[in-house]
């Protein structure tokens, strides 16, 4: 935020300075959606796009207005199997970093075995996942957190290792212990490399749900969509990938403001 | 040498447990056994993996000249950038597999509508990574060549280029695993051969053997193909 430049201002007036980028920000969203709205529905009706490609916003819009409580089920369902396996695949990306750190023979002997699991067209576990744990909610967010833990693990590993060796020494000098070099020194250094793979993470983890969802379900944003795709019904698939959009900004956004909170020194380049 | 005791280690553990506690083949099936599985349906697994591959190349060929002509296109042309730009947000802001039931019903099951989803995602983990590249070169030796009279292609062949290969190079190589797993999934929903097709198949028909025989068969040409970019990186990429 080079370009804020603090100008003089009433003391009463600092709560709204903090809040105006925030509000202009808001307002610079809503007019992009209009204008991108506008352009969508201006272009289908301009061009004559027919619907079995590309419908009006407005025809998507009211197909989900039609049927609010499908989607609104559907979107939650999806959302917490994505926000179950995410948070289970940053748990364990974060320890396998801290282990790995700890014990640099089981780096090297496992490692390498997580970079090939991860070559691994995971989607094709789906079906064995569905069939390991049933057709739940939680085989779901298995997939998911398959598809998280490996970037946290490595980007954890790279951000520990990266830590200034003279800081622990100091740290070790004024008789800190193991445990309060990790949380005071190592964690925090790392933070905006984990970051870097929980934004990555947010993405892989929507997409993990999705599929998983396609190895059976009744529920979801992905049922909609393979159900829309055996009837043929062009405009609900757009619904749903209308709600996914909104699923998959909405989750990256909210990992984005953390970052904001949590790393407020703002390590990235 | 640490990594392949690891490897050993954990198939002498897959092997031990599924043999020793007897799991039914539904729960895991022994190493063994899948190896045999494979070599008892090689046929069926090597001209699905062929249709697979072709898809997942030609795809990935597509993409990869897609996605770095359109980075190349935003920044010879600085005003194209503010049209292209949200568009693009726009459409890899939603799952690139959420398409997968569109792309199917557009392109039929046939072998395009594979190509036209690897494409998509090889194209814009590409596309991303390219721009990034682009970008990251100092304004300053920009402003350098060009007070020595390089034009906007000039500086792009012999500065831009050159700045964003490793990164370039990296998207590439994420992007071979993603251009297989996107064929396999596609496949999965609807196709006429590839190994994608044959999972869906062997679920349907509880044959969990040939389940695993296919993954085996989709990671080898997902390592393959991975170890074949890092080579090429390698090479082309000398200075790094």
């Amino acid at each position: 935020m080079s370009g804020a430049v603090a100008l003089p201002a009433p003391r009463g007036a600092a709560g709204l300075r903090r809040a105006a980028p925030v509000l202009m920000g808001l307002g610079r969203l809503v007019l992009g959606l209009g204008i991108a709205a506008a352009v969508w529905e201006g272009a289908v009706l301009g061009f004559g796009i027919r619907p079995e490609y590309l419908p009006r916003l407005s025809a998507i819009l009211s197909t989900i207005a039609a049927t609010p409580e499908a989607y609104a089920a559907g979107f939650l369902r999806t959302a917490l199997e994505t926000l179950i396996g995410f948070a289970a695949g940053v748990a364990v990306g974060v320890l396998n970093g801290v282990l790995f750190l700890r014990a640099p023979v089981l780096r090297d002997m496992l490692f390498p075995v997580f970079v090939v699991s991860q070559t691994i067209p995971v989607i094709a576990f789906g079906a064995l996942v569905v069939l390991w744990f049933g057709n739940t909610l939680l085989a779901k967010a298995v997939i998911a957190f398959y598809l998280t833990f490996f970037p946290v693990t490595v980007n954890t590993l790279v951000g520990l290792q990266s830590v200034d060796p003279r800081q622990m020494a100091l740290l070790r000098s004024f008789g800190a212990t193991g445990r309060q070099v990790l949380l005071r020194l190592l964690l925090p250094s790392a933070l905006p490399q984990i970051f870097v793979a929980l934004r990555l993470g947010a993405s892989l983890s929507l997409v993990g749900a999705i599929v998983g969802e396609w190895f059976g379900d009744t529920t979801g944003l992905g049922v909609i969509l393979l159900q829309a795709m055996y009837t043929e019904q062009v405009t609900v698939m757009w619904a749903a990938i209308l709600c996914a959009a909104v699923l998959g900004t909405g989750f990256y956004a909210l990992v984005a403001l953390a970052e904001r909170y949590l790393v407020f020194w703002g390590a990235e380049a | 040498m640490r990594g392949v005791l690891g490897a050993v280690l954990i198939v002498l553990l897959w092997e031990g447990s599924a043999r020793g506690f007897a799991l039914p083949s539904y729960t895991l099936p022994a190493v063994s056994e899948i190896l045999g599985g494979i070599w008892a349906q090689r046929a069926d697994l090597l001209s699905g993996g062929a249709t697979t591959l072709l898809e997942a190349l030609l795809g990935y060929g597509l993409g990869t000249a897609i996605g770095i002509a359109l980075a190349t296109v935003i920044t010879i042309l600085p005003w194209s950038r503010t049209g292209i730009m949200p568009v693009v947000m726009a459409v890899n802001s939603v799952p690139v597999a959420a398409y997968s039931p569109l792309v199917l019903l557009w392109f039929g099951i046939g072998v395009s509508s594979k190509i036209v989803m690897v494409t998509l995602a090889v194209g814009f983990t590409v596309f991303l990574s390219a721009l990034a590249g682009f970008d990251r070169v100092d304004r300053r030796s920009v402003d350098l060549l060009r007070s020595f009279g390089a034009g906007q292609a000039s500086v792009l062949w012999r500065l831009r280029l050159p700045a964003a290969m490793p990164l370039i190079a990296a998207g590439m190589r994420v992007a071979t695993v993603r251009s297989l797993i996107v064929a396999i999934v596609t496949e999965m929903l609807g196709a006429r051969s590839g190994l994608g097709w044959i999972i869906y198949q062997a679920v349907v028909q509880i044959d969990f053997v040939q389940v695993w025989a296919a993954i085996f068969v989709a990671s080898a040409i997902s390592l393959a193909f991975f170890g074949l970019i890092g080579w090429v990186e390698r090479k082309v990429i000398f200075w790094r």
